[in-house]
């Protein structure tokens, strides 16, 4: 299907709107603080929307309804798990609140605080090395949904991502977090608006009454390529009890660890601010997986009552060929711009956090003297550009070992494993030192190496590869500190 | 088993639907405030320095 002209003049008018908005941000960036974390002036419901927008990619909305078509509404019970953590943590403050009284800008600098400058530099090139490779293949699953839903030839994939890198660049380069939460705040209601829409209209579109038959029918009828169990997660045929109970504890590390969304903590006005916006995230984090999921699950269901899925789309593809046959037009003018919304803010908030952690942490700590303000803003703006340079090469050629969640998940893993381990005995374990700490670094990211080099051919489960990094790196630190004799000062 | 897993996942559906229905409205007035208080105070600052 083709956009209707006024399909494109909503997906114009979005995109304008978006551009100037976030660019007339640039007129209150005074310096890097201002750049990097909004001055310290955010507030909850702002707090809200940005981390709702930045934690709801395009790329998640692709991977959750990939989850969606290959293991029915259960798949979604990793957004389950997400919000019950997300909820613990705001409740209890559990790592977010002293990390804000902290008054860091990034968790490696509160690193340097609590294990000293080597730490804080080896913490930093984990944590840039981890999100790096995670977001790489955001702009390729982006790009994909984009090429599939409006209907556009295949070979525009590559334009189609150039230009939405470019757009997000110039605000993201020029605004910092002030762009990145203003425009953020659109996103969100687009995209808001978008899910709202397109979740109604599916469901009316197949009928639950047959969503949910087909998908357990599917399951039922078991044959060569049995499908998992379409409801129940703890099924042996779907995640099962050890891939759940890895999911709990990387959720746990991610949500009070992720650099993206601990960048939000930072910017927040006080602990107080964070923990609430925590709370009130918390269940936006189950739409945020079982909504797309249900488009997914929706998909399958439509290409089984089709005769199954054309030999040109795959479970990831499936969901946004599905849309575009599905939602009228008008609708789908809005719902490609809610994509689009969602895939710019989540792009414009990791290139902005990546790029203040290289600055801040691998940069500024090899310079024999400090730049100026001008400087460490042009600096700034450059490895924001280097991201989006290195999105743009390397979406285009790496081919997923596997599911797109795993691939995250693991990716995630190289540093959330080592990070939490350290910023947990950093914060609540008085005998934790650089030695342990250092020892946890690397031992947490060889499990998800191992998985990314030589996973697809040595067939690893992916939970094993995670879960080995999070024991890994806990030994590392408990017997590297035990073991080692030097301890350094806790300031943290 | 069937029937309750599906009962219990077309509730969280519905709780998404209406949850994400009422977000938009409500963080989307309080932060559209907040915004508006965010740049007043960054213009102050900016006419300070």
């Amino acid at each position: 299907m083709s956009l209707s002209t006024l399909d494109w003049i909503i997906i114009l008018v979005y995109l304008v709107g978006c551009m100037a908005a976030g660019l007339w941000m640039r007129r209150y960036v005074r310096g890097v603080h201002d750049f990097a974390v909004a001055g310290r002036e955010m507030n909850v419901n702002l707090g809200v929307a940005s981390l709702a927008a930045t934690e709801l990619g395009l790329v998640t909305i692709m991977y959750t309804a990939q989850l969606g078509y290959e293991k029915g509404f259960a798949g979604a019970t990793i957004g389950v798990i997400m919000c019950v953590v997300m909820w613990l943590v705001g409740r209890t403050g559990f790592v977010i609140g002293p990390l804000r009284q902290a008054g860091v800008m990034t968790i490696p600098e509160l690193f340097e605080k609590r294990f000293g400058p080597r730490v804080r530099w080896l913490a930093g090139l984990f944590v840039v090395l981890g999100g790096l490779l995670n977001m790489g293949i955001f702009l390729r699953l982006g790009g994909e949904f984009l090429v599939f839903a409006t209907g556009l030839p295949p070979h525009w994939l590559e334009w189609v991502m150039t230009a939405l890198l470019g757009i997000v660049l110039l605000y993201t380069a020029f605004g910092g977090m002030l762009s990145v939460l203003v425009t953020d705040y659109l996103q969100f209601l687009i995209m808001g608006l978008g899910i709202v829409l397109t979740s109604v209209i599916v469901v009316l579109h197949i009928g639950w009454d047959d969503l949910t038959r087909v998908l357990y029918d599917a399951y039922a009828a078991g044959g060569d390529k049995p499908r998992p169990h379409p409801y129940n997660p703890f099924h042996s045929s779907n995640f099962g009890w050890g891939y759940l109970a890895w999911q709990f504890v990387f959720q746990l590390a991610a949500v009070t660890t992720w650099q993206t969304q601990v960048s939000r903590v930072l910017a927040a006005r006080d602990a107080g601010t964070a923990k609430r916006m925590y709370r009130q995230t918390s269940f936006y984090f189950v739409g945020r997986f079982l909504l797309p999921g249900l488009w997914g699950a929706a998909a399958f269901v439509y290409f089984t009552k089709q005769g199954g899925l054309p030999a040109e789309l795959t479970s990831l593809t499936a969901m946004p060929h599905f849309l575009s046959v599905v939602l009228p037009a008008g609708i789908i003018g809005i719902v490609v711009a809610a994509m689009l919304a969602a895939e710019m803010s989540t792009d414009s908030g990791y290139m902005l956090t990546w790029a203040t952690v290289i600055y801040n942490d691998i940069v500024t700590p090899l310079l024999r003297r400090p730049l100026s303000p001008q400087g460490q803003l042009l600096l700034t703006r450059g490895l924001v550009l280097a991201i989006a340079v290195f999105l743009l090469f390397y979406g285009l050629w790496y081919e997923l070992p596997g599911n797109a969640w795993d691939y995250l998940a693991v990716t995630g893993n190289i540093y959330l494993a080592s990070v939490f381990t350290l910023l947990v005995a950093g914060l609540y374990w008085p005998r934790a030192n650089a030695t342990g700490a250092a020892a946890a670094l690397v031992l947490g990211a060889i499990g998800p190496v191992t998985f990314l080099l030589i996973g697809k051919r040595f067939n690893i489960a992916p939970e094993v590869a995670g879960a080995s990094s999070f024991a890994l790196a806990a030994i590392g630190m408990v017997a590297g500190s035990l073991l080692s004799r030097r301890s350094v000062s806790p300031a943290a | 088993m069937s029937s309750f897993a599906s009962l219990f996942w077309a509730v969280l559906i519905a709780a998404s639907v209406i949850w994400y229905g009422i977000l938009v409205f409500y963080i989307g007035i309080k932060a559209g405030k907040e915004i508006r208080e965010l740049t007043r105070t960054l213009e102050r600052d900016r006419d300070k320095s």
